[in-house]
């Protein structure tokens, strides 16, 4: 008897593979629209605008591999943008806002921190628990800077923007160093640890594995990764806006989905969605090269992700149908 | 390494439950111990406790008689106990290599894990099954793509991977085919040697006196009888097991008579889904007809295709008329019932009221809006007639006992007056006075010309009450056995099938 | 979980009563002259009648189980708000067709929900947000500009102004009350409410008793949608102006309502009048904060923190270990 090689077996190995084609068709439809996008100018920008977004992808796919989901994610890039715009201000000096960007990671590890006490540790359900810490936490960014203003020195931010060493954007080194590092730690018992407990945690459980610390650390990763991606898109903007970060939580579950990771957990790993991050990012793009009518395009972005969230699904009940 | 484990006096408790009242094991180096118990006895419980994944309510364990506390699987693991679980304890999506060596996997100087390394021996161990997989296996298919035979062979495997002083085998046979057994047995004869101890949890006599050197059984949570195997044989393990000499002390009577001229109620031809092959059978008005065999063998996909939950190919004929059903609901208006197999999972609404648990089919027949007073009328009167013990129907059905509880299915599909009714194990977990109450109730059902096909683990459920017991090994129905040749032996024999040649 | 000797709609509102009082003790409150408290209270529960009904399809997703809830609720109140106000132009005549349509596009936005939760297999937290994303899209492409239009007199009569001279009770309240009795016949005297509390029980025991767990879904789903959309009608009829933002504030709170009213967030038990017990607590608090005059962050910290208080109580799952 054959052992069944399915559309099941062929995901769970190679779940990197349906975003890899949805990456090369977007690129192709970009490059039609915007014939200079290898540029070196205009790839650094458009790099340097995914960024944020691919760095929350990271983070959120490692908690939907580990078998729960945060959407406080934008709520801490908020936090983070307003502590940056305010306590450093533009003309804060540089030894200040690094200063203050590492205070921000140690502030988004603590966020996610919070987030995994409620949920490993008191075992409340992840969707309803983020959702309330989201509120916290935006309503946070919010009493820290009740309007839009302050920023970061202008010197810094030109950095961010005009960094190309060796000709390649500075993006995408950090997109290079975070695909090194997941490759170490997909390899390392603790990786293990993730896909087991994120597949079935009873099963983990059973065969020790330190669930609870493991449902904990996923947390203050996605923390951590929060914070991060908002340090680059305060670089980003160079100024303070409370409400920043309200619409990535969504852009990057849709990522993680499009990137190939089960909602459910335990399937799919981090590149998958960094290319599902940049396929997002190019679709909205074409969406404003498009020449939509400005009233549309909201609509229009919006049923892309909800498109983008039911594809899945829609595959997998045609599958159904055909068996 | 230590040298023998002892739980003495054990009690466990879930919710309101009481699984074990007075659990008690003896295990040593170098033997074989068969924990014998029936459904619902507390072996499962037993283990559990062992291992850590539980904890226990009273009592103690001990370790060279020195008390033990096992705060978790962690802790048992540390001292050297392995356990073969019931339920599978494999994540799906990782590999066979990936399962096995979770938390102890070699590592390489980078911290990562050592692919090579883990490969080979992984390949090690597999090589202890060599011919008895019936797919190429390889250390890198995910576990899922796996049958269940080999995926309790993995799960074998993965707990001997770390040496440990004491296995514990619970049901660990249940899936496996005889070949297989037969190597499991060879390997556990070497364990024997290497001077490890072994629990053996089965309810299969033939095998445990195969290779049992002692037995402790245990019976509605307690432990009731201890020693060596070869001071006993199964009729008196038997009889320790169950309270009464039978429980079927009625008498079936002559309620053959005149079976086979009732017209067919319900007639199967060629059915077919993932797990059954092509199954034919009929049964007539008023007959009380059983499914036999090891649990796992299709029956309860039959069970559920035949109520419309579960799609299948083949004919099925109903009082004469072909039907194709594609949801328990059209199943209910045709007259059908099913009590099905899990009872907390797929027959009660647990925090629910024993009134809504009992009307839950029901509803529709109240109006608008509902006449509740009505429908407590009719369900209080549907618990008198089952002798349901209760503290009232507003109360949680989680408040009940295992045999009312399985009152509560059953009376939830007796008050709609069924004509089939579709059995899976109705009396697993249940208190042995209950059962009695459950075999007179079956029995009057059927001399009223309702019929009944159920399913039993229980292979003296079988032979005390059906007419016809249609034993259905690998998903084919491979022998009936009727009047003087159902026996137990004959249900036994037929259980395992006939020869195993590996090939589906 | 622990269990509470009084049900959880009673303590809700006993909850409400103790926060009212204390907030007697604030500058600019009611002090001790007992027919301002009483205008007061009326006040706030007139106000809590709209997050009430919002409340209510959010009540009934959430006890269907399997992580239920409907985000887009927020945004089918502003775009049927919208649609009412632009439709009725000030007519009397109109009111009842816009209220129709109000409840149908409710019911249409509900129905696509129900279908990515039930055939798509799509967590509904995820389908109903990115639902109320294209729901904002439609309302932006509608309002560009700004959309004319007028409350009919009718409505503003009938729930923004008491009922009669001698009842002093607004109109608002009378209808909530009346919707409140419905939901409790529809929860706990018909077939679907049964069904609906098994399914959020357990499916599987569910579609083995004969539920049309599929049908269920959709039906519960369309059903949020359509309250919501009644919801929409009566904002809309008490301020008499449209926003953009018009529905987005009573999203969160609608689900920490459900949640304050003992409703479990796992599915399968609960009640409306608890959810409006809670509706009451939450228009307390955020009433509370705005007259202490502290700003929307601290509105959404004090709800964010409540909510996870509350969570913290009523929602603990199984632990790993028993």
């Amino acid at each position: 008897m054959k052992k069944r090689i399915t559309w099941d077996f062929l995901m769970a190995r190679y779940p990197a593979f349906f975003p890899l084609i949805l990456l090369v068709l977007s690129i192709a439809v970009n490059l039609f629209l915007q014939p200079n996008m290898f540029v070196r100018e205009t790839l650094n920008s458009n790099m340097r605008v995914f960024l944020p977004l691919i760095i929350l992808a990271v983070g959120q796919a490692i908690v939907l591999l580990g078998g729960g989901i945060d959407i406080s994610v934008g709520g801490v890039v908020s936090i983070i943008n307003t502590i940056l715009a305010t306590r450093v201000g533009l003309d804060g000096s540089s030894e200040k806002m690094w200063q203050f960007v590492l205070i921000s990671l140690v502030a988004g590890a603590l966020a996610g921190a919070i987030n995994g006490f409620f949920i490993a540790y008191l075992r409340l359900q992840p969707i309803i628990t983020t959702y309330a810490t989201s509120f916290l936490y935006a309503g946070l960014a919010l009493f820290i800077l009740p309007n839009p203003g302050g920023g970061i020195p202008a010197d810094i931010a030109n950095l961010y923007r005009t960094s190309t060493p060796l000709g390649l954007p500075l993006a995408f080194y950090v997109i290079v160093i975070l695909l090194l590092i997941w490759m170490y730690v997909s390899s390392t018992r603790y990786g293990k640890y993730l896909f087991a407990v994120g597949g079935k945690a009873d099963a983990a459980y059973e065969t020790a594995v330190p669930v609870t610390r493991v449902q904990f650390s996923i947390y203050v990763i996605s923390g951590f990764m929060a914070a991060l991606a908002g340090i680059a898109i305060t670089m980003l903007s160079g100024s303070g806006n409370a409400e920043i970060g309200s619409s990535m939580t969504l852009n990057s579950i849709t990522a993680v989905v499009i990137g190939g990771n089960a909602f459910s957990g335990g399937i799919g790993g981090v590149t998958g969605p960094v290319m599902g991050a940049v396929t997002l990012s190019l679709i909205q793009n074409i969406i404003s090269f498009g020449h939509i009518n400005t009233w549309w395009e909201t609509l229009v972005k919006a049923t892309i992700i909800v498109v983008a969230l039911a594809a899945p699904g829609v595959i997998n009940l045609i599958r159904r149908r055909r068996v | 390494m230590a040298k023998s484990l002892s739980a003495r006096n054990i009690v466990k408790r879930y919710g309101g439950v009481v699984a074990l009242s007075d659990g008690n094991l003896d295990v040593s180096t170098g033997e074989v111990v068969a924990l014998i118990g029936a459904n619902g006895s507390g072996k499962s419980t037993m283990s559990k406790v062992i291992n850590g994944v539980v904890v226990l309510d009273g009592g103690q364990l001990l370790l060279d008689d020195k008390p033990a506390y096992f705060s978790s699987p962690q802790a048992a693991k540390n001292m050297g106990i392995a356990t073969v679980f019931q339920e599978l304890s494999l994540i799906p999506q990782m590999t066979v290599a990936e399962n096995i060596w979770l938390t102890r996997e070699p590592m390489t100087a980078f911290g990562t894990v050592n692919r090579i390394l883990i490969k080979d021996k992984t390949e090690q161990l597999l090589s202890l099954f060599r011919g008895t997989y019936k797919t190429d296996l390889r250390p890198d298919d995910p576990v899922a793509s796996l049958p269940p035979d080999e995926k309790q062979l993995i799960e074998i495997l993965k707990a001997i991977s770390f040496d440990p002083w004491m296995i514990i085998l619970d049901e660990a046979t249940a899936s496996l085919d005889s070949r297989q057994v037969q190597r499991l047995f060879e390997l556990i004869g070497a364990w024997k040697e290497a001077d490890k101890a072994i629990v053996f949890i089965s309810h299969r006599m033939e095998e445990i006196f195969s290779i049992a050197d002692k037995y402790s059984v245990l019976r509605n949570g307690k432990t009731v009888g201890a020693g060596d195997m070869k001071d006993i044989d199964d009729k008196e393990l038997v009889k320790l097991m169950i309270e009464k000499e039978s429980v079927f002390s009625f008498s079936r009577a002559d309620s053959k008579n005149g079976k086979k001229e009732k017209p067919v109620c319900l007639e199967v031809k060629d059915l077919r889904t993932d797990s059954l092959h092509g199954v034919s059978f009929s049964v007539h008005e008023g007959e009380l007809v059983g499914i036999g065999g090891l649990r796992g063998q299709g029956q309860r996909d039959l069970l559920l295709s035949l109520f419309g939950d579960v799609p299948y190919s083949g004919t099925v004929n109903l009082f004469g008329n072909e039907i194709r059903l594609r949801h328990p609901r059209e199943a209910m208006k045709l007259g059908m019932a099913l009590v099905p197999g899990d009872r907390a999972r797929e027959g009660l609404l647990y925090i629910r009221s024993i009134l809504e648990n009992l009307q839950l089919p029901s509803w529709a027949q109240y109006g608008f809006p509902l006449r509740i007073g009505k429908a407590k009328r009719d369900a209080e009167q549907a618990g008198a007639s089952l002798n349901l013990k209760m503290a009232g129907l507003q109360e949680p059905v989680s408040s009940l006992s295992g045999g009312n509880a399985q009152k509560v299915v059953l009376g939830k599909w007796l008050m709609r007056k069924p004509k089939l009714l579709l059995l899976d194990d109705p009396t697993k977990g249940v208190d042995v006075g209950t059962k009695a109450e459950f075999y007179a109730l079956l029995t009057q059902l059927c001399s009223e010309g309702k019929t009944i096909l159920f399913y039993s683990s229980t292979d003296e459920e079988l032979v005390g009450l059906c007419d016809r017991v249609l034993v259905v090994h690998d998903g084919l129905i491979r022998t009936e056995l009727s009047g003087a040749s159902l026996t137990k032996e004959n249900l036994i024999g037929a259980s395992l099938g006939v020869s195993n040649e590996g090939v589906r | 979980m622990k269990r509470f000797k009084i049900s959880p709609p009673v303590a809700a509102l006993f909850l409400a009563v103790v926060l009212f009082l204390l907030s007697g003790f604030l500058p600019n409150s009611y002090g001790s002259n007992v027919k301002v408290a009483l205008s007061q209270a009326t006040n706030i529960i007139r106000l809590a009648v709209f997050l009430g009904v919002i409340a209510a399809g959010q009540t009934l997703v959430i006890i269907s189980g399997f992580e239920g809830i409907d985000l887009s609720a927020g945004s089918i109140v502003t775009l049927t708000a919208i649609l009412t106000y632009v439709m009725v132009k000030g007519e009397d005549n109109v009111v009842l067709p816009a209220l129709l349509v109000s409840l149908v596009v409710g019911a249409i936005i509900g129905m696509l929900n129900g279908i990515g939760v039930t055939f798509l297999k799509i967590s509904p937290f995820v389908m109903t947000l990115g639902m109320s994303g294209v729901v904002t899209g439609a309302i932006i492409i509608i309002n560009h500009g700004n959309v004319s239009g007028k409350v009919a007199p009718i409505m503003t009569r009938l729930i923004a102004r008491p009922i009669s001279q001698s009842i002093p009770i607004p109109g608002a309240i009378v209808i909530w009350l009346i919707f409140g009795v419905l939901m409790w016949l529809l929860l706990e005297r018909t077939t679907f409410g049964k069904n609906l509390f098994a399914i959020g029980v357990n499916r599987v025991t569910a579609k083995l008793s004969g539920v049309n767990v599929t049908g269920m879904n959709l039906a519960t789903y369309s059903l949020a949608g359509l309250l919501a959309g009644f919801g929409g009608f009566l904002v809309v009829g008490n301020t008499g102006v449209v926003l953009i933002q018009l529905g987005q504030p009573f999203l969160f709170p609608s689900i920490a309502a459900v949640a304050v009213g003992g409703t479990l967030l796992s599915g399968g038990k609960g009640s409306y009048w608890g959810s409006m017990a809670g509706a009451i607590v939450l228009t307390l608090i955020t009433s509370l904060l705005t007259t202490m005059q502290m700003p929307d962050s601290v509105r959404r910290m004090v709800l964010g923190g409540t909510l996870l208080i509350l969570i913290s109580i009523y929602g603990r799952q199984q632990a790993l270990r028993q």
